[in-house]
């Protein structure tokens, strides 16, 4: 069928690529329509019970996404000048549209709850600017006692304060997160330093960033691999038909993608870089395979239809082991990674498809006198790579004992790395150190309580039973536990209210900063609390009948190792001391959230992992028609992935997203090698009927195409390491690791094997 | 024919113009008169005043929290000083506390607070521009109103609203503020407040009162109605005034410390 589809193509090559190119305008006038997604809540289904549970959360205890600005003047901000700028500063945020007013906790828009002579008096840190010595030293005692603010507003070391914005909706953080720093560069003085932090902000940087890399970093890809087919056929027209077969594959996919509606999120960003050097593989086959028959034959159409004839099934074999490898991703629970793999493998599938048409149809139009002139000069030449890979030939061959004595060793120090894996991830690490968000985010970690939000909320079965007085000191008791961990810096609840005013209302007297035994006397507190302030400001941690509260646990770090840690301590000390009876406590907040996706993510990686490997193995089985070569076919791909990840393991990089999704994608395209080298052997040995022989026939031209291919693959992703986001780094490095390892492992213990044990496995061939 | 039309549309200008000048005759007040009057029906009404007062604050899901209290007010001289009284029946866990409040048109108020569960009374200083009234919409000042010169008044236009031919005043706060604008609707008739607009600092519509009922009150005009609305949050709180009375004669005495913790049952029944 095949055949034909050939036949007619080389016939017809103007009107095949007429056809295509129209088909591609249509996918490309997609590409207006694309819509960009850096949630990382997204990476969890929308009905995900976590995620379903953290929506409400935010919605009962009406919780913003938040803007968070840190000052920093190292000089300290207590002296009239920069507590004059701050407040100017706050002023002026507060006019942005879009920010929620009554919202804003800072030193200017804050109350402050205290005991002046017998009278509780409310009111704001710095209503007016202080005017004085004395008025700043009041505003210094205002502030360092009350703890609810120490660490939240200002810095132990005086140096810092910040501003926390919230904000209407997240679409609109870039507008305001950029005149909010308008206004500071403003006001500031210049040696007084600003930082803006906060989820809102680092998504949008990122979404940023993703178009640069679509835009610089796959481009660039693109080019990289111009060069090197280059290299590979010394020709410049031979550069067309692989180039044009990954440029419409990536416009196909990404078209479709697109045009199905699917936003482009971190992952989906990465399709174009991925598909490039997968999609012209095949190519390289048919092109070399072109080239080196065409001065025998002298005719365009039958040359191609020969050598195509040769490689259907190995590149439609190929193709189909790496596009279910990507596909196995679907496997995985996590959104943005399955609509990934399964678009990849649609684009391995498209550029299949291009492989069969339009790069023959290109092939035809050539100029034949021109091929003919170069070819012959090309045939001349003999090159160092082939005498490296003759020597290499040899030695898999002779040493072949050895080296199955040695690869399980290999393998068994493998599994040992990755018994060292550390998982672990956080998004905020996603941008390289010195990116102005990491800087900021450590600022404001060293000064502050802490930018990583979890929540622990606490639901009774009916109303107002947060105010019971064993409720109330439970949370009490339960924030202490978590504030004696070093990772959280602050936590704060309807208790931290409730001590506060039970303080303030005793003239603060030490020992009345309790919760009070007495429901009455907690209601009456919570009742006067809310006639000092906003209608809203208790919101945040008590909802609207006190039957649900809502702890704010502030961490100093976002991995999820330390979220677990967090999570585990809080578990041992309700197991210990069980909360009241009618009251249960769930975690929630963003960096739990993280948490959550990526645990799900370790263990869909692995069924995506396994899932691949059953079924490249079977289609080994159903191509080569023997078990024993199917299970032959996997080992060094098997080798190359668990000594991949063992190094790792060893190396003690963080097994996080990028790593995760390796794994898989590798197994899809480490096979082809495989393939490649097992049908040349059989072909070989079909005509040599001697292994010694049919090795060094292996260790030309078959060795040659494979080595191509390899250095396409892992050279294809080099440019990757340039990218400022370190998801692209690490895709790049590990993924050309990877590609290494497999083709040498391929390239080492395919041969061993075959000398070993080669005559038995294709005894038929030779009796044939 | 063209001739009489001209005609009849000059009849209607000059008809249009004596008549605005009619009903321009009539009212020749300036926009500080009108929120000075205004001011004077809606919170001086009568010389004293009792009251039950049901609040509801409702969130924007719908949600409710009740306040229910008695509210007495004495005044002390036209347009000055006020005291008020007020006993809080619910919710059940606040039962008995009382709170006081002196109001001063010059200076923030004065505050009193029993707690009943500590049986404590303090002494509350709090801003009244933009402190909630019992964790309500309403802020001090809306509950015991705004003295007229700390804005500046202008007779926008008049208009009717719900078919009431009303003022529409704008005023911008001299001073420090919560708001940046307000826009009063004031019937032309009582001079009660039928709507007002608040507009924050990014110059955005956020908070609305509305008058939704005024009732006959022994011959004052009293809004036994009064919702106000945060626009941007969604909360609203709507208060029913119940068991209005006007001129019982409440005496000076009941606002004070003592009454605070024993409170004055034949005013609070």
């Amino acid at each position: 069928m095949l055949c034909k589809l050939t036949e007619i193509i080389t016939k017809f090559p103007k009107t095949t690529i007429a056809l295509f190119l129209i088909i591609t305008v249509f996918f490309a006038a997609q590409f207006p329509k694309m819509k960009i997604d850096t949630d990382p809540e997204n990476m969890l289904e929308q009905k995900q019970a976590d995620r379903i549970f953290y929506d409400k959360v935010k919605k009962e205890f009406g919780i913003h996404d938040l803007l968070v600005v840190g000052i920093v003047d190292e000089k300290g901000i207590f002296n009239q000048d920069t507590l004059k700028r701050i407040a100017k500063v706050t002023d002026d945020i507060l006019k942005i549209k879009g920010v929620i007013i009554e919202d804003v906790v800072s030193l200017r828009t804050s109350d402050n709850v205290t005991s002046e002579g017998g009278t509780l008096v409310v009111k704001r840190f710095m209503e007016e600017v202080p005017q004085n010595q004395e008025e700043i030293e009041n505003l210094k005692k205002a502030l360092y006692g009350n703890p609810f603010f120490v660490d939240k507003i200002i810095s132990r070391d005086g140096t810092a304060t910040s501003i926390y914005i919230p904000i209407e909706s997240k679409n609109q953080s870039y507008r305001i997160s950029k005149e909010v720093e308008k206004i500071l560069k403003k006001e500031l003085a210049p040696e007084q330093k600003y930082y803006l932090a906060g989820l809102p902000v680092a998504e949008d940087t990122f979404g940023h960033e993703m178009f640069v890399q679509m835009g610089i970093t796959a481009p660039l890809a693109g080019f990289f691999i111009m060069i090197l087919l280059f290299l590979i056929f010394r020709m410049g027209i031979a550069v067309i038909p692989p180039m044009l077969d990954a440029m419409l594959s990536v416009i196909w996919t990404m078209g479709l993608l697109i045009g199905l509606g699917f936003t482009v999120h971190i992952m989906s960003s990465m399709i174009p870089i991925f598909l490039m050097p997968i999609a012209l593989l095949d190519d390289i086959h048919i092109l070399s395979g072109f080239f080196d028959r065409y001065p025998l034959i002298k005719d365009k159409r039958k040359t191609l239809i020969l050598t195509m004839k040769d490689l259907y099934r190995p590149m439609f074999f190929t193709s189909i082991t790496s596009a279910v490898g990507f596909g196995s991703l679907a496997l995985a629970d996590i959104p943005p990674v399955r609509v990934f793999g399964l678009f990849v493998a649609f684009g391995i599938m498209a550029a299949w498809l291009f492989t069969h048409t339009i790069v023959p149809a290109f092939i035809m139009l050539m100029n034949e006198e021109k091929l003919a002139a170069f070819l012959e000069k090309r045939q001349k030449r003999a090159s160092i790579l082939d005498k490296i890979l003759k020597a290499f030939g040899r030695f898999s061959f002779h040493r072949s004992k050895a080296i199955l004595l040695a690869s399980p060793l290999v393998l068994v120090l493998g599994i040992i790395g990755i018994y060292q894996i550390h998982i672990n991830d956080n998004p905020v690490k996603w941008f390289k150190p010195k990116h102005k968000i990491r800087i900021a985010d450590d600022v404001m970690n060293k000064s502050f309580g802490g930018t990583y939000m979890a929540y622990l909320a606490a639901e009774g079965d009916k109303e107002d039973v947060i105010k019971r007085p064993e409720a109330m000191s439970y949370l009490d008791k339960l924030q202490s536990h978590l504030e004696g961990l070093k990772i959280v810096g602050k936590t704060s609840s309807v208790a931290d209210i409730v001590k506060r005013i039970n303080y303030v209302l005793h003239d603060e007297n030490k020992s009345f900063n309790t919760v009070p035994d007495n429901q009455q006397e907690i209601g009456q507190y919570l009742f006067l609390f809310s006639m000092t302030g906003d209608p809203n400001d208790l919101d945040n941690f008590l909802d609207y009948s006190s039957q649900k509260a809502n702890i704010w646990i502030q961490m100093k770090g976002g991995d999820n190792t330390q979220m677990r840690e967090v999570e585990h301590s809080a578990y041992d000390f309700m197991k210990e001391n069980a909360p009241p009876k009618d009251i249960t406590i769930r975690w929630s907040g963003l960096t739990y959230i993280n948490k959550v996706w990526q645990n799900l993510m370790v263990w869909g990686m692995l069924k995506a992992v396994l899932g691949s490997f059953v079924i490249v193995f079977l289609l080994m089985v159903l191509e080569f028609r023997s078990l024993r070569l199917g299970i032959i076919s996997m080992l060094p791909l098997t080798i190359a992935i668990v000594s991949s990840y063992g190094l790792v393991g060893f190396a003690g990089k963080d097994y996080d997203m990028p790593i995760a999704v390796c794994g898989a994608l590798a197994l899809g395209m480490a096979i082809d090698f495989a393939i490649h080298y097992l049908q040349r052997f059989k072909a070989a040995y079909r005509e040599f009927k001697d292994l010694e022989a049919t090795n060094t026939f292996m260790a030309g031209e078959p060795y040659r195409a494979i080595m191509g291919n390899a250095i396409v693959i892992s050279l294809g992703f080099l440019p990757l390491i340039t990218s400022t986001l370190t998801p692209y780094v690490t895709v790049g490095t590990f993924f050309a690791l990877l590609m290494v390892f497999s083709t040498l492992a391929t390239l080492i213990l395919l041969p061993a094997i075959m000398r070993l044990w080669g005559n038995s496995l294709f005894q038929k061939e030779v009796s044939k | 024919m063209r001739t009489i039309k001209m005609l009849f549309v000059l009849s209607l200008l000059i008809f249009a113009s004596f008549a605005g000048k009619v009903s321009f005759a009539k009212g020749e007040l300036s926009a500080d008169d009108i929120i000075a009057k205004s001011r004077f029906v809606f919170y001086y009404a009568g010389d004293d005043m009792k009251a039950k007062v049901l609040m509801e604050l409702i969130n924007k899901d719908g949600q409710k929290r009740i306040r229910e209290l008695t509210m007495l007010r004495k005044n002390l001289g036209e347009g000055g000083n006020q005291k008020y009284f007020m006993y809080f029946h619910k919710p059940s866990d606040v039962k008995d506390t009382t709170f006081m409040v002196y109001k001063y048109p010059d200076r923030d108020d004065d505050r009193w607070l029993f707690i009943p569960s500590i049986n404590l009374v303090k002494r509350i200083a709090a801003n009244d521009k933009y402190s909630s009234f019992v964790g309500s919409d309403f802020t001090y000042e809306d509950v015991s109103g705004r003295k007229p010169d700390e804005d500046k008044h202008t007779l926008l236009r008049k208009e009717t609203l719900n078919g009431k031919n009303c003022f529409v005043i704008e005023s911008m706060p001299i001073g420090a503020s919560e708001y940046t604008k307000r826009i009063s609707w004031i019937d032309e008739t009582n001079f009660l407040p039928l709507k007002e607009e608040f507009y924050d600092k990014q110059n955005e519509l956020y908070r609305q009162f509305e008058a939704q009922e005024i009732k006959d009150i022994n011959g004052i005009l009293t809004a036994t109605k009064r919702v106000m609305k945060n626009i941007k949050t969604g909360h609203r709180t709507e208060a029913t005034f119940q068991e209005v009375e006007y001129n019982l004669g409440i005496g000076d005495d009941v606002f004070s410390e003592r009454y605070l913790r024993r409170p004055p049952l034949e005013w609070i029944r």
